[in-house]
């Protein structure tokens, strides 16, 4: 007899919706995903590749962290010789062989184009101003470069144009994440990441150089 | 009446559900899928703070059904695991054959367990067009000397635009907050991650923390929004005495629940620069059969978790800090009335806290604080002195991780976490002495632990 009234209670607790709170959001994922346009498979493809690209490059190709450079604006042809270099292993600093040998190794060339396409497409992440003081520095040496009797350092502007805009395979610097910029510098001085021309223009920089270039980039 | 039917065919779906995802993983264990490492083509640092912290990265491939893919290994999606180990406590246990002492086939201090436990892992995506994938993990405690299986999530994810990104999953899973992203929920959180079975660990209490892991079957709906927001909501329902045996989880001392309890997520992750940041809450509830014994009513608890987490991860330095606080309210008519317990409504509080430094994702140093506490029973903690649960403790570790970045070329997804661990108590089972009324002291479990984590 004691069981019963319990036996009652749990049926009215049963009928608290619980099966409701569960199917009302799984029918509203089926709904929200059954919907939309058919895709050829090569536009699945490169959908889902920037899908997992934004992972690390954020959204439309502006990326939150400095560890992984903004996308969005970047030149076509920079993204499809870099996607290229870490697919071929070809480029081969930290970060390609933590992150993107893994994500370009399958990529096709056609996947590759369309990637570059959609990023290049996208509206080019804000400029971040950082320490005038930084800024200024950076922006005698991006424009004028450093003509020093011991050493020869070229002004950037010469190749990644006067507004660090790019321009075919030279990757547009304009609005890059200073941290980002300033890491590359280092790589390609140290030759982590192999570039002859770079390596020439950065190796003879010292770090508060690279960091006074890198901060003036990100405020273009 | 229509939702008794709902709930009931739900308990039916998810029982069936997970017993065909068993066997499925049993039969499918050898489809030439990999692992998430030679998925991925990536190193472990890409998604691992110092494994098994997740970083922003790690996250998203979780939240997206272990689906991302870029390898070109073909190996078969299995990974093996193994932690050989070394425990010495500050004052040797009881032999074996006393009550709490050392664990049979072990002495009662100085133990090497070579290993103490192994596992077997299947993973990875199983369809990307369906966007599903699996972790999936058999566990052989040598301790024990017995297999059961061990952490299980079978996922269906997809992206849509509503507003901006989101993504929808469900996970299958076997215990709660399994499927969370952060490691400051109890499934992932650091307690430590790696301890002593040889030892007397810090106490999970209550029940999201320890109360049903591996003994239920739940079926979760997620939701992430704008890579801002989460929310999930879930209901576990215990497997039966007979599923139990036959997945090696011993059913005698397992609680049943009544009908489904509800687990509940919500979290908010702002991201700045190298930063991220979570806070949230959690929580679950549950009607309780106190030993699957019915006919005196069932006890009800509901626990309401807080947690909160921060990354700031750098190619060179990392630090992260997690937190959690968790309290279960206990209303306690079956175990009163079977006699388990003095009082008819307890409580339960846990505090975690934990703090992490790396160094170029090989050297880790982490410190961790954890406190229990709640309310006296003279038959719950009848082995206490003071009849309460009231524990305290931190946590020190250093850790060596030579393969984070890449294992050597004959197998380059070999990875070890080589770790040194002390435990210091300060309060333990209700005292700082002599709490088990034989003269122990809280410090006389303090456990030094060195293990070898490895993984490949």
């Amino acid at each position: 007899m004691a069981l019963k009234p319990d036996r009652m209670n749990a049926m009215k607790r049963n009928r608290t919706p619980i099966g409701w709170v569960i199917a009302l959001p799984v029918a509203l994922a089926l709904a929200a995903c059954s919907g939309g346009e058919q895709k050829s498979p090569e536009s699945s493809v490169v959908e889902g590749t920037v899908h997992v690209c934004s992972s690390c490059h954020g959204f439309n190709g502006r990326s939150i962290s400095p560890t992984f450079p903004n996308l969005a604006g970047q030149q076509f042809e920079y993204i499809v010789e870099q996607l290229k270099a870490f697919r071929d292993h070809t480029r081969a600093d930290p970060h390609a062989h933590t992150y993107m040998w893994g994500m370009a190794a399958r990529l096709s060339d056609g996947t590759i184009d369309g990637v570059a396409n959609y990023f290049s497409g996208q509206e080019p992440a804000s400029a971040t101003p950082g320490d005038p003081v930084l800024m200024a520095a950076g922006k005698k040496i991006f424009q004028e470069g450093i003509a020093d009797p011991k050493r020869t350092v070229p002004a950037c502007e010469s190749c990644h144009g006067d507004k660090g805009q790019g321009a075919g395979t030279i990757p547009r610097l304009a609005d890059q994440h200073p941290g980002y910029v300033e890491e590359q510098l280092h790589n390609f001085a140290d030759m982590a990441r192999t570039n002859e021309i770079m390596h020439f223009n950065s190796e003879n920089m010292t770090l508060e150089e690279m960091r006074e270039v890198a901060a003036y980039v990100g405020s273009l | 009446m229509g939702c008794v039917r709902v709930g009931a065919g739900l308990r039916h779906i998810i029982a069936v559900t997970g017993a065909a995802a068993a066997l499925f993983l049993g039969i499918q264990s050898a489809s030439a899928l990999p692992l998430y490492a030679r998925q991925t083509g990536q190193q472990c640092a890409a998604c691992h703070n110092g494994f098994p912290e997740l970083t922003p990265y790690g996250r998203l491939f979780k939240l997206n059904g272990y689906t991302f893919g870029g390898g070109q290994s073909d190996l078969p999606p299995l990974s093996v695991m193994l932690i050989p180990s070394y425990t010495h406590t500050e004052v040797g246990q009881n032999s074996p054959a006393e009550p709490s002492g050392a664990a049979k086939h072990y002495g009662p201090n100085n133990n090497f367990a070579i290993p103490q436990s192994g596992s077997l892992f299947y993973g990875g995506v199983i369809s990307s067009d369906l966007g599903i994938g699996a972790f999936g993990q058999v566990t052989y405690n040598h301790l024990s000397r017995s297999f059961a299986w061990d952490n299980t999530d079978i996922r269906w994810a997809k992206s849509t635009q509503l507003g901006g990104e989101t993504v929808f999953g469900l996970s299958l899973n076997n215990n709660p907050s399994l499927t969370d992203l952060w490691n400051s929920t109890p499934a992932w959180r650091y307690t430590p991650w790696v301890a002593s079975g040889l030892a007397p660990a810090p106490p999970m209490p209550t029940m999201i923390e320890s109360g049903f892991t591996q003994q239920v079957v739940g079926l979760n709906a997620y939701t992430m929004w704008n890579r801002l927001v989460y929310a999930e909501i879930g209901a576990y329902s215990t497997l039966t005495k007979g599923t139990d045996s036959a997945l090696g989880v011993n059913p005698t001392p397992t609680s049943s629940i009544k009908g489904l309890a509800p687990y509940w997520r919500l979290a908010f992750q702002p991201q700045w620069g190298r930063s991220s940041f979570e806070i949230g809450t959690f929580g679950m509830a549950a009607m309780i059969n106190p030993g699957r014994v019915t006919g005196f009513g069932t006890d009800h608890k509901t626990d309401i978790g807080f947690d909160t987490q921060y990354q700031f991860l750098t190619d060179q330095h990392s630090i992260s800090a997690q937190a959690s606080w968790i309290t279960e309210n206990q209303n306690l008519t079956s175990s009163q009335a079977q006699g388990l317990t003095t009082n008819s409504n307890n409580h339960l509080r846990s505090l975690n806290f934990k703090t992490t430094y790396y160094y170029d994702q090989t050297y880790g140093a982490t410190l961790g604080y954890f406190r229990i506490d709640g309310s006296g029973d003279a038959l719950v903690y009848a082995s206490n002195r003071t009849f309460s649960p009231n524990t305290t403790g931190w946590i020190a570790e250093l850790d060596y991780i030579p393969f984070n970045h890449g294992g050597p070329d004959i197998w380059p997804w070999l990875n070890m976490k080589i770790g040194l661990q002390y435990i210091a108590y300060v309060k333990y089972n209700g005292a700082y002495s002599n709490y088990d009324s034989s003269g122990r002291k809280a410090s006389d479990n303090n456990t030094l632990f060195l293990f070898d984590w490895i993984t490949f």
